[in-house]
């Protein structure tokens, strides 16, 4: 699971210069990390909305940790992905 | 009669001014949040306003001009950005609302919201010619720009546009997905609340899912956002209520996705065209008009240089606009592209050669230049490349050195280091060169 979250990343934000196992698990997505800015986090909003049917929100609470790393965000999804 | 030298600091509505946390709040009770967070500002000079929240940033702004002073509104929040602006400010706090300031300068924490009694008082007046912003741009010359603006010519702006959209007659609620410093969001997402009968919202929806329970709650709401955000919201397959209107700045809209979005939202959508030098001037309804109208009062005029200006009662001298225009007659125009310097990604301006200034400026680089994306390109946002000579550099050491002046959507994707670039006699080198040299990158990689 967590290598298809990396390769959703890698394609829709078309990170050429990355493939998905060069993502580490637990590093930052964004700033320091893969470098990754709010127009980043709209667009893989909208993929794991398509992909997975879960909805990204500004007021979840924990929001800044969802994007923490590749390990929250595929926590985040499996734990609210609608049940197939 | 309130004598027009000075214009009131808020218009006199039954309408609350903000929804904060689900709560309205009244335009008394937001009087009383302005005088309070007032004496804890010092009188007179410039202060940074910061806040992220939009009522706070809302009551900032109201309570510096209670206190005579001018709101700083910065680009962006790029270390050595806010640095340039505030050495020339000496004596400027920073009211802010998040603890990360990347600066060290006095600091006001705004907390303030809603929640004081309203007590029965008059509203304040403002001098007309009070400085009431300086709205920053990155700038073109090597430092930030300061653009600032009297009180009364907020209050003009304003009413043209409450007037030309509608608003003066039906206000509701404001969901706006743009940040209050800009020039389109304080116009736009604070001041048709603050000097016109709208209700602004104290949080900034951002994901598509945000949006639609906005305007679910407050429904019909206006939603003043950007192409970017239009383009995200005709993308994410969610069922949205019908909008009382649309409103779009920032980047042209395409014609078909202003149609889009006017099947999605039930309602009309209206462009606004602005800058951050002369404010918004005019709008036009993109499914329908191609041509722009301006706000009334509004003339354009061409320059000597073949360069458009913009006058209006708002505006004490003729302000030249960034764009390539071409004038139908007085009151309407074409918008035929940027200046050949001006980029935007996702909405925001900056210069080419101010980024190509800042790159070679870094210790280090001895030769760089920006790749601005292909304007054909399509899916997704366009990036900007960058190709670097640095040999005692690496990527990671350029992007952080950049990072400090410059705002992060125009952070090069990718940075390619070489070992030379081939320079044609002139300096320049060639658009198809570089282009090369990214697609022999990409192929390695």
């Amino acid at each position: 699971m967590e290598q298809e979250v990396a390769r959703l990343i890698v394609d829709s934000l078309n990170l050429e210069e990355v493939s998905p196992e060069d993502i580490e698990p637990e590093a930052p997505l964004f700033r320091e990390g893969l470098g990754l800015d709010s127009i980043d986090a709209l667009e893989l909003a909208l993929a794991i909305s398509r992909a997975y049917g879960v909805q990204i929100r500004s007021d979840d609470e924990n929001n800044r940790q969802i994007f923490a790393s590749l390990r929250a965000l595929t926590a985040h999804i499996e734990a609210h992905r609608s049940t197939s | 009669m309130r004598d027009s030298n000075t214009p009131a600091l808020l218009a006199d509505h039954s309408t609350p001014l903000a929804w904060v946390a689900g709560r309205g709040v009244s335009r008394a009770a937001f009087l009383a949040d302005v005088r309070a967070l007032g004496q804890r500002i010092p009188a007179g000079g410039a202060h940074f306003n910061l806040c992220e929240n939009r009522y706070r940033f809302t009551v900032a702004f109201a309570a510096i001009l209670l206190r005579g002073g001018t709101n700083i509104l910065p680009p962006n929040r790029a270390r050595q950005t806010l640095s340039e602006i505030a050495e020339r400010h000496p004596g400027a706090h920073a009211l802010v609302d998040e603890p990360d300031l990347p600066i060290r300068m006095p600091v006001i924490p705004v907390t303030e919201d809603g929640t004081r009694p309203a007590r029965d008082s008059a509203i304040p007046a403002i001098p007309a010619d009070q400085l009431a912003i300086h709205a920053y741009t990155s700038g073109s010359t090597g430092h930030p720009t300061a653009h600032s603006r009297r009180w009364d010519s907020l209050h003009i702006v304003t009413q043209q546009a409450l007037q030309r959209f509608g608003l003066d007659a039906d206000g509701g609620t404001l969901v706006g997905t743009v940040p209050a410093q800009h020039m389109y969001g304080l116009e736009s997402t604070v001041l048709y609340a603050l000097l016109g009968p709208c209700t602004l919202l104290a949080d900034r929806p951002f994901f598509p899912d945000d949006i639609r329970r906005a305007l679910v709650d407050h429904a019909p709401a206006n939603l003043v956002t950007t192409p970017f955000h239009l383009d995200a919201c005709l993308r994410a397959g969610l069922a949205w209520p019908r909008a009382a209107r649309v409103l779009s700045a920032t980047a042209p809209l395409e014609r078909e996705r202003a149609q889009s979005a006017e099947t999605l939202f039930g309602t009309t959508v209206r462009e606004i065209y602005g800058c951050t030098e002369a404010g918004a001037i005019a709008s036009r309804e993109t499914a329908r008009e191609s041509l722009w109208t301006v706000y009334d009062g509004i003339r354009l005029t061409t320059l000597d240089s073949d360069q458009v200006a913009v006058q209006g009662p708002q505006h004490p001298m003729p302000v030249p606009l960034p764009d390539r225009i071409e004038l139908e007659d007085a009151q309407h125009f074409r918008m035929c592209g940027r200046l050949a310097d001006q980029l935007n990604i996702a909405g925001k301006r900056a210069s080419l050669t101010e980024l190509n200034r800042r790159l070679n400026a870094i210790p280090g680089v001895r030769d760089g230049v920006f790749i601005p994306p292909d304007p054909e390109r399509t899916g997704g946002t366009a990036r900007l490349a960058a190709i670097v000579v640095a040999p005692e550099r690496s990527e990671a050491e350029i992007l952080t050195a950049l990072a400090e002046t410059t705002d992060p959507l125009f952070l090069p994707r990718p940075l390619i280091r070489v070992d030379t670039l081939p320079r044609s006699a002139t300096g320049k080198v060639p658009r198809q060169v570089l282009l090369d040299l990214l697609d022999q990158h990409s192929q390695c990689a």
